[in-house]
């Protein structure tokens, strides 16, 4: 029942109007003011005063309505912490937090366009860094997964006379070394292949091995997870053939069964005694199933083709270290005119550089790229909180009128900017997370083993502080300005007037956006158009409807050259019979699949003179059929047939090296692998197949036919009618058909493989491109933000001007002429920039220059359209102006 | 004169008054100004717009408590003193007796 004399809600109301609707808390006030009333009125009534007036002093008790609101204000938006007390705790920081931060949120949310723009903005810029730079930091900064990794070298051999970089280490050198030297705690070598695995009861599975020497695992400081290391009489020649698992292949194959132990396997027909399973660290070599002792002789001169690795005695340098192995590989020449040890010297370097090095320049260029992207993304923040802080300067005015400190005022805002910056951390966090996974999809499937790829949480730390502090520091500046400001002058200037110190602060951010994002369009238009320069490129062959697939012969099994060359040519018939096979062959090495080289000489041709290299020549050996079915081009002359042993066929590059002004065909050549005296005889020329990629240079080539030298392992070639994926597992079939323990390894269209060797330029020409547009839409986003905001600043001078008789088309032009003075300004400087950086793109570039004219044209005139949108929408908003309107709002 | 005087001391101890009134029981908004109006014999006044924004604050600050009791189909807010505001008023009621006591020894009034 209504107990009330007088409904005093209304009056009530009405003098709170002014006070931002707060739900219950203001029906809470209500309800006590309307309590206080009535028992003002009754006491007045009580006490003889007419009901009239009684109710008007009542009344009077509310004051007036701006008093009020004053009181209310000052109370639910506190100016300061209260004053501090003898006993006075001050423990209810958490609480006013707590008020500064649901406060923001609600500021946030009454402008949600412009939240959306900051939040954006910042999850961009931290989500591209923190993919990109775990990118990097999983490939050069992580420490490998073992023990005082640092101290672990690659050893290896270099021949600059050869014109090799890397060529291995000889038996004779290993042994040398390991013995005489004093830097090294211990030294490991090895030899990576794969054989064909058969345990009994299983399928025939193609495996990868490494032969190593018993001293690998010390070198990484490791223990087997189960059994035991090699001993020392099993890595001797003729020793016993013993193997350990890897971890992996001990859980797949035998489901981590501990009596793997004394199992024996066959492989590639041989049976080894299982002695001991690896430890899951022991991921280097990369990706092996096996390890078997190397039982090297020492005696064997035979060829370079080990891998070293070691550890370094604690506080040796590795420049140290190669003196030392110097002093060893030069010591064994004394007293020898011709060894080899003349040519071959010791090579060290980190493990890490040995396997990375290809990847450096590129994610070099990344990170640069990324750190463009930041840059944009804090600038545009910055003038995003410029220009808010700018348009908030009135309300500050008035808060700070109404008895706010500065101090109470610089913390809400910095409470604001705060908010902000975490709500787009979270988003960074998770874009970032979902980026690098997608990124590592794109990492090719050989990518080292040791490497490991997670988000690095201080880099992320470091970004999202970056960006908060560009939020906070740009945030603050205006509204420390608005409150230190007399308060009556800053509302009396009302909307119109705008700082010329200010825009010409906004205008330098738009500047170097617009630079900024135009220099990284220009990178990434370059590396785009180098990538399209490189799929342009004629791989020499015919890519479109082949299958390959490898095919290892057990040695054992196929130890005479006569079966290996039956068995294959067996297979070929056979494979050749499928129906949709148009043509079948084989070759040692296809396209992007690796390097065998040796040396030639020409008789009777180019003579090379006394500083001039010798070139090393990739060598294949070749079914006749082949240049047929891979769709290679005959320049003169013809494929060897098959019983011609001695005639080869030979590349552009080698006729152009070694007979420069004679006609090849019917000249004799050497190989350094021959016995003196032997020759082969040029039959054919062909154009050069781009063996090593498509933007990588050839080198001289020469065709051998099989039958020349059966070798154990070949790849097998399909011209197909019919899609080449369909006819694999019937080429499987064929191969079991054959031989049930044999595996088919690799099976891949030639397509796959040139896809394959181009992911690196791939992976970083599309990303930077994708981190240019990003760039671009930010800068567009900033212009357009800054211009609108600039617009809507000055209407009131758009609207005399109007009044005046201005036309609209002449305030268009007049806002647009403003606005594109700045862009044209950063296109100016982002050119300069573009013109002075591009040269440190020129080694990831192909095909183009890096100051090609024709990407740069069409960046600016990009850059220039989209700054001419950007400042498009808000200059018409402006034309259209009703000048009666703007200037009565005023 | 008087309406100066009443302002400038109100602004300074307005606390310490509301503290002191609700030490001893629980007094809603409209006895606390009576209160305040009888004890000082009419010399101090609140109104309703400047008392209950000062409850409010003293409220968030920890200091009071304020509670909706219903009394004969009224519901009142009976604010009373949290142990925090005990100290805080013991110490305001040091601070302003060591305050007045210097304004009487600079005045001279203890010597007049």
């Amino acid at each position: 029942m209504p107990s009330y004399e007088h409904d005093w809600k209304p009056a009530i109301r009405e003098r709170l109007a002014r006070l931002p609707a707060d739900g219950a808390w203001q029906e809470h006030v209500i309800e006590e003011f309307e309590q206080h009333l009535e028992d003002c009125y009754r006491e007045l009534c009580a006490s003889g005063v007419p009901e009239e007036v009684a109710r008007r002093r009542a009344l009077e008790e509310l004051e007036t309505s701006e008093r009020l609101t004053e009181e209310l204000r000052k109370m639910r938006y506190p100016a300061a912490r209260p004053p501090a007390v003898l006993g006075d705790s001050g423990g209810n920081l958490m609480d006013s937090l707590w008020r500064d931060v649901r406060y923001a949120i609600r500021a946030i949310r009454s402008t949600p366009g412009f939240a959306l723009m900051a939040i954006g903005m910042l999850a961009v810029g931290i989500a591209g860094n923190a993919a990109i730079f775990s990118i990097f930091d999983g490939l050069f900064l992580r420490p490998l997964p073992f023990a005082h990794s640092e101290r672990l070298v690659d050893i290896d051999e270099t021949a600059p006379k050869w014109n090799l970089k890397f060529v291995g280490v000889s038996n004779p050198d290993f042994f040398a070394w390991r013995e005489g030297n004093q830097t090294f705690e211990k030294m490991a070598f090895f030899d990576t292949g794969g054989g064909t695995m058969v345990i009994s009861g299983g399928d025939a599975e193609r495996v990868s091995a490494a032969l190593v020497t018993r001293d690998l695992l010390d070198v990484l400081s490791l223990k087997p997870a189960l059994g035991r290391n090699f001993t020392a009489d099993e890595d001797k020649p003729k020793g016993p053939k013993v193997t350990m698992l890897s971890h992996k292949l001990w859980q797949r194959r035998f489901a981590g069964d501990p009596k793997v132990l004394g199992r024996i396997l066959k492989v590639d027909g041989e049976a080894y005694t299982v002695v001991g399973v690896l430890p899951q660290d022991a991921v280097f070599p990369s990706n092996v199933d096996l390890w078997s002792p190397l039982q090297a002789d020492p005696k064997n001169q035979g060829s370079w083709y080990l891998n070293g690795v070691g550890r370094l005695k604690p506080g040796v340098t590795i420049q140290q270290a190669q003196a030392d192995l110097t002093r060893i590989h030069k010591g064994m020449i004394e007293g020898e005119k011709n060894s080899v040890n003349n040519i071959t010297s010791p090579v060290l370097m980190p493990l890490r550089d040995r396997y990375l090095g290809d990847y450096r320049d590129a994610t070099n260029i990344l990170l640069a790229g990324v750190g463009v992207v930041l840059l944009i993304a804090c600038v545009n923040i910055a003038g995003l909180m410029l220009v808010r802080g700018t348009a908030r300067a009135r309300e500050i005015a008035i808060r700070a009128a109404i008895g706010a400190s500065r101090s109470a005022i610089v913390r809400q805002l910095l409470t604001e900017s705060l908010v902000l910056a975490a709500l787009g951390c979270l988003l960074g966090v998770f874009l970032g997370n979902v980026a690098l996974r997608g990124m590592l999809t794109l990492l090719p499937d050989d990518t080292p083993q040791w490497l490991t790829f997670g988000m690095d949480w201080r880099f992320l730390v470091f970004c999202a502080a970056l960006t908060a502090a560009s939020a906070v520091i740009f945030g603050l500046g205006p509204a420390v300005q608005a409150a230190r400001l007399q308060p009556r002058a800053s509302l009396q200037e009302g909307q119109s007037s705008f700082s010329r110190a200010r825009r010409n602060a906004l205008g330098a951010l738009i500047v170097g956006e617009v630079g900024l994002s135009l220099l990284l369009l220009v990178s990434a238009g370059l590396l785009v158009q180098a990538f399209r320069q490189v799929m342009k490129v004629d791989p020499g062959f015919r890519p479109q409807n082949l299958l390959t697939f490898r095919v290892w012969l057990p040695s054992a099994e196929y130890s005479k050259p006569e079966q290996r060359q039956q068995f294959f040519q067996t297979l070929l018939e056979r494979l050749q019979a499928l129906p949709g096979v148009q043509s079948a062959s084989a070759v040692s090495i296809v396209p992007f699949d690796g390097h065998s080289g040796t040396f030639y000489e020409a008789v009777g041709g180019r003579v090379l003179g006394p500083n001039e290299k010798n070139p090393v020549v990739l060598y294949l050996y070749a079914w006749p059929t082949y240049f047929d079915t891979m769709g290679l081009t005959f320049l003169s002359g013809r494929s060897f047939q098959e019983e011609e042993k001695n005639r080869v066929v030979v590349n552009e590059s080698f006729a152009k090296f070694f007979f420069p002004n004679v006609d090849p065909l019917g000249r004799s050549i050497q190989c350094s692998c021959m016995k003196k005296g032997d020759t082969l005889e040029i039959v054919g020329v062909t154009r050069d197949v781009k063996h090593y990629g498509l933007d990588q240079e050839m080198r001289p080539s020469v065709f051998n036919p099989y039958a020349q030298r059966p070798r154990d392992s070949m790849v097998l070639v399909m011209r197909t009618g019919v899609e080449p994926h369909s006819l694999i597992s019937a080429a499987r079939d064929t191969l079991r058909g054959l031989n049930p323990e044999l595996a088919m390894a690799q099976p891949r269209t030639m397509v796959e493989r040139m896809d394959r060797s181009l992911w690196a330029r791939r992976a970083y020409s599309w990303l930077f491109g994708a981190f240019a547009i990003v760039a671009m839409v930010l800068a567009a986003a900033g212009i357009y933000g800054v211009t609108s905001y600039v617009v809507s600043r000055r209407t009131r001078e758009i609207g005399i001007r109007i009044a005046l008789g201005a036309l609209p088309g002449q305030i268009l032009g007049w806002v647009l002429r403003s606005g594109m003075g700045l862009v044209t300004l950063g296109v100016t400087l982002g050119l300069a920039g573009a013109f002075a950086t591009s040269r440190f793109l020129e080694t990831l570039l192909f095909g183009v220059k890096p100051r090609d004219p024709g990407i740069y044209v069409a960046v600016i005139c990009g850059v220039i359209f989209v700054g001419l949108l950007a400042n498009l929408i808000p200059a018409r908003r402006a034309a259209a102006l009703d000048p009666m309107r703007t200037l009565r709002a005023e | 004169m008087a309406a100066a005087y009443d302002r400038e001391l109100k602004k300074g101890n307005a606390e310490l008054l509301i503290l002191s009134l609700v030490e001893d029981q629980p007094r809603h908004g409209y006895e606390i100004s009576k209160q305040i109006k009888i004890r000082s014999q009419g010399r101090l006044t609140f109104h309703a717009a400047s008392l209950y924004p000062l409850l409010y604050r003293l409220e968030s600050r920890g200091w009071i408590h304020g509670r909706w009791v219903e009394n004969s189909g009224r519901r009142r807010r009976y604010y009373r003193l949290t142990p925090e505001g005990r100290k805080v008023l013991a110490a305001r009621r040091i601070g302003w007796q060591e305050f007045a006591a210097a304004i009487r020894r600079v005045a001279g009034i203890e010597h007049a």
